[in-house]
Parts: structure tokens; sequence; C-alpha cells
């Protein structure tokens, strides 16, 4: 029975498109748990030199008009970082004065829905849905949905993000600020 | 505190502050009434309803307005409320349309207000219905360079008497070019803040090296911005002054560099050092040789809600304020300009923003602090300053004699005490305005 059972996962079979999928689940979570464990200089080794890491405004408009539900790159966004913006996110909170987030933030940042597909060029579009809970001081806390689209490059052999186009769920943001990472 | 209530809540000799301001159910809805329904508020700028029957949605205090542009092109403010039951007839944010239609039993408004079409008119109504008189509510609307404001008070003064020679000021950035500026936004944020802190904080250089310094630390060190220390700051030569009740701050700029945005970095400073020299001639016509020279806005406020210029602070209940961000654009700057402005802007200033995240947590402490029996009767003190402010020989308002005072904010919370208090418009005084406008610009542009 042991033996059959081991012979028929030896000759599972799975398409491309599947291989790329399970190749990447883990690494959605393997960044969420970076995140959430708040190891932010190790999370920005996940993301190329040249990134671009977006997130526009969501717009109430007619159904007619969802073309411009979401603001285009050179309009005002709610955050369009190159990686030395997000570094010096990053390093900011290493002063010890960037009150925003000390005493930090206790996120929990849950990544599904995976949808990847090659590109052309040896890239891969990844799209992914988000919940991220986030609770801060004594009692602020706030849920954040939406998705992610990110192109993803392999980089020495690993994948990084090269384009993250953050769209949230939301058109007057709840929250006092944006102070963590999605 | 009810209707006649005379509020005294800055002691001008102490700097003491009531803080029962920040958090009485009352109190708030008083402003709403003698504050944000009568003085002139901004609600949007020209750029965002470019053409004929554009149309943005935007708020006068709580009350939704929709910012139109009609078939001939004239600017209105409507409040965005049926006349029959009181529904909203628009639910975007923005848009094109020469009608507006109530979804709940049909009732039609022209984008000048006007009532159009009323379903039944004759067969439910038998021809009674009075139709002009059932126009959605409108205010009156002025612009300044482009800025549209507007105010539910008949008997507001003109919107250049309201700015007075704030207006002085206000024009080194607002109206410096022919072409005017392009709005871009807003992001909005809900702050559990309540809108006099923020307002107040405008003209706060003394919170900078504390509440900022990691980003701003960080922003030395990556981008090649200067330091931000408390000495840079005691030793700043820049200036506060308050002027007709808009608290603003002041750079005396002898030097011939560009007003210090965010978006200047290491990098791109040669391209505002650029842009600065090769439109002055421009600006120098338009405010006269010693503004466009020697004088830059700074951090500033515009009663009662304009926050670090076409910001807005719109409050929703006495412990929560909707915040909007915009970033403002001079429409004939170069893209690579623009670029770095609006990069400067959004990074640092809006939810996510380098700067602005780390002001959040303060000022909303400031704002529960004034919740309990206990806390709200040991008041704010804002002495900083006191003595030390007063007539220029140079400059409109009343100028701090250093950078890093108080005076604005004492001012500020005097300016509306004599809102609250004032029974109309003739009640709240006007400085006359004395400054000398050189130059072409108006303002309308």
């Amino acid at each position: 029975m042991g033996k059959h059972a081991s012979a028929e996962a030896a000759t599972l079979t799975v398409t491309p498109r599947q291989a790329l999928w399970l190749e990447l689940m883990p690494f959605y979570i393997h960044e969420a748990w970076l995140l959430d464990e708040r190891k932010f200089k190790e999370w920005l080794d996940l993301f190329t030199d040249d990134v671009l890491y977006f997130m526009p405004r969501r717009k109430n408009v007619l159904r007619r008009e969802a073309h411009r539900e979401v603001t285009p790159l050179g309009d005002l966004s709610l955050i369009e970082d190159d990686r030395r913006y997000l570094e010096m996110r990053v390093a900011r909170l290493d002063t010890g004065m960037a009150w925003g987030e000390d005493p930090p933030s206790r996120t929990r940042h849950l990544i599904g829905n995976l949808v990847a597909e090659p590109l052309d060029d040896g890239e891969v579009r990844a799209k992914t849905a988000f919940l991220v809970y986030r609770s801060h001081l004594e009692t602020d806390h706030q849920l954040l949905a939406g998705s992610r689209e990110d192109v993803l490059r392999r980089v020495k052999g690993a994948w990084k993000i090269a384009k993250r186009t953050i769209l949230l769920d939301a058109n007057v943001l709840l929250d006092k600020n944006l102070s963590i990472f999605l | 505190m009810g209707a006649t209530q005379t509020y005294s809540v800055v002691d001008p000799a102490s700097g003491k502050v009531d803080r029962r301001i920040f958090s009485d159910q009352a109190v708030y809805d008083a402003e709403m009434e003698k504050i944000f329904g009568r003085a002139w508020l901004m609600i949007g700028h020209e750029s965002l309803v470019p053409e004929v029957n554009d149309f943005f949605h935007t708020y006068m205090g709580e009350d939704p307005v929709i910012l139109t542009r009609d078939g001939r092109g004239r600017l209105h403010a409507l409040l965005n409320m049926c006349r029959h039951r009181g529904n909203r007839v628009v639910r975007c944010d923005d848009g094109n349309a020469t009608r507006f239609m109530c979804t709940y039993h049909g009732w039609s408004y022209g984008n000048d207000g006007r009532l159009e079409h009323v379903p039944g008119t004759s067969e439910a109504y038998y021809d009674a219905l009075d139709k002009p008189s059932l126009g959605l509510v409108q205010a009156r609307v002025e612009t300044y360079a482009g800025i549209v404001f507007a105010t539910w008070a008949e008997d507001a003064p003109s919107l250049e008497a309201f700015l007075g020679d704030a207006r002085w000021y206000l024009d080194t950035v607002f109206n410096r070019r022919d072409e005017g500026m392009q709005a871009l936004g807003p992001m909005k944020w809900l702050e559990p803040v309540n809108w006099k802190t923020m307002v107040d904080n405008c003209s706060d250089n003394y919170h900078v090296p504390t509440t900022h310094l990691s980003s701003a630390r960080v922003q030395t060190r990556y981008l090649g911005r200067p330091r931000l220390s408390h000495k840079d700051q005691f030793e700043s030569p820049n200036k506060h002054v308050f002027v007709n009740g808009h608290a603003l701050t002041f750079r005396e700029a002898p030097d011939n560099t560009p007003r210090y945005v965010h978006g200047i970095s290491k990098d791109t400073f040669p391209l505002f050092q650029a842009y600065h020299e090769a439109t002055l001639p421009e600006v120098e016509r338009r405010l006269g040789a010693f503004r466009a020279r020697h004088v830059q806005l700074g951090n500033h406020s515009i009663f009662p809600n304009g926050v670090l210029g076409f910001r807005l602070a719109l409050p929703r209940g006495p412990l929560q304020t909707e915040f909007w961000h915009f970033v403002l654009l001079e429409k004939g700057a170069p893209e690579a300009l623009k670029h770095a402005i609006r990069i400067g802007s959004q990074a640092n200033n809006g939810a996510a923003g380098l700067f602005e995240q780390d002001d959040v947590d303060n000022w909303r402490q400031v704002t529960a602090a004034s919740k309990s029996r206990l806390r709200r009767r040991i008041s704010q003190d804002l002495s900083m300053g006191l003595g030390h402010a007063g007539a220029h020989p140079e400059y409109p308002g009343v100028v701090s004699e250093r950078y890093i005072s108080e005076n604005n904010q004492r001012l500020f919370y005097r300016r509306w005490e004599e809102f609250m208090n004032a029974e109309s418009w003739a009640d709240i005084p006007i400085a006359p305005i004395i400054a000398r406008f050189e130059g072409t610009a108006t303002i309308r542009g």
C-alpha cells in the first residue's frame, strides 16, 4: 500500500503554470512572514534595484467609466517609491525616532488567490489578494484589503519584484496613516 | 455652551488654551455654523474641472458639494442634496455631466443647479410644483489664482478682503506664473484628530526637529537634503506671520535660490535652480522684484481649514478629520521638475508620507487628552514668544521676532473666538489691505 502510494506520487505531473504557482506561493508566504516578523531589510532584498512600488488612488466613478477608477502613473498616488525611497522608509525605522512606528505596529499579512502568468521576456506577472490586519499602540487597528500585481524577474536564480502595484479596496482610507508595508 | 455662549478660549497674557474646544460636541456644532457656515472655504481648483460640464465632488465642512463648470464655463458650488427628500444627486468623485439625477425619485438638475425635470409634474403634482425655487442650494463662489473658494454667507466680504494681505505672501507660491497651476489629487484619509490641531500645526516649526527627525535624517543621508536640527530652526532667519486670520511662515530669500520644497534633493537641485532663474523675469513682472526675489512662503494655513497650501482638513465630528492631500504644480514647469515635486509631495506629506505619518499620533493624543474630565481642565500652554511679535516695516501682518514662536497659534485661536462670538459677518474684523501688491498678478491669477 505504502509502496504503491509513493509510486503514484513519483508520477504526478504538473503543468509549467502549476509549477510556477508552486514556486511562487512559498515566495509570497515567505515575504508575508518577513513583514510580520519585521525583517524589513531582508524584505528589501526581494526587490530589484529598479523597482517601482506603486499604490494608486481608487476613485468613485460610474461603471461605464471604470477605466478612470484607478489613477494612472503620473497622477498623485498614495505611494510611488523607487528603491531609494523604499530604503529610506526602512532605514527610518532604525533611527529610534520614527514615532509613527515606534512602538511598532503588529501586523498580519494574509496573501492568497495567486494567479501567475509568464510574460514573453522571461518575467512573470503575479497577482495576489491580501487581507492585512494592523494593530497599533493600545486600541488602534485597521483591516486593509486589496490586491497586488507584481512583475517578477529572476536575478541570480532568485525571484525579485521589479514592479508592485497595490490596489487598496478603499476610497477614503479609514486609518490614521499608512506606515506599514503591503 | 449654547448659542449665546461667549467663547474665551485663549488667554492672550498667558497663552493658555482651553482644551474643551478640541473635544466638545456643542463647541463643534457651533463651529459648523459659525465658522464653516460663514468663512470662505477652499473647495477645489479650476484645473479639476477644466472643461465645460466637468464636475468635482468636494465638501464645505461636513456638507457634500458639487463643484461644477456649467455649459457656459461658469463655476458653481452646489449642495449635493436633492430638494425633494435630501438624497445625494452625485455619488462619483468627479466626471462630466450636463445633468444630475437623484436616484430616489428621479428629480434631475442641470449642472448650474436648476431643477430641470421632475417625473409626474402634471400627473402627480398637478403642475403645482414651484420648480424654480427648488434648484440645488448654491454657495457663493470666487477664485484666487485658480483655487476655488466658496461660502454659504451672503454677508461675507469678498474673497479678496477675506484673504487680505495674506495674499501678498501666498502669491509667492500660487500666483507666480502666467499659465497658473494644475491640481492633482486628492488622496483622502481619516485621522482621529480634531481639525484645529492640524491647522495650528502648519506654522509650528518647533515640532519639526523632534517629530520629523527620523525622516529628515534619512533624507539628509539618501537625498543630500540639509539637516533639520533644533539649532537650525532656532537660528533660522525665517519669519512667522499672522495676517488677517491666516497663519503663515516665510523665508527672506535674498540669495536667489528656489523655494525649498519636498522634491529637492542633491540630484534635482540644479533643475530647480535653473527653473527659478529662467522664470524670475516673469515672476518679477507679476509680483514685483521684492516679492519675486526676497519672499518665499513656507508652511502655512488659510483660515479655517486650509493646511500647507491647497490641502484640506475636513471636520468629521470633534474627534475626527478627513484629510485631503493635493499637489499643485506650475503648468509650465518642465516634466522632470513636476515629477520631482509630485514624488516629493506624496512621499512626504500624504497618508504614507515619511513626514506626515509621524504627525498623526501626536495630534490624535492632543485630541484624546481633551476628552477626559480631568485632562480637559488642564490647559494647553502656548506661551512661546509672548510679547515678541508686532508690526514690521517691510512685511504685512503681525510678524514674530523669531521663526520658532507660538504667536501664530495664539492668534489662530483668537481668530477662532472672533468667528465664534460674532452674530454675523459685521462683527468679524477684517484687516484693511495695506500691502503694496507690485506687479501684474491679480487675485484672479
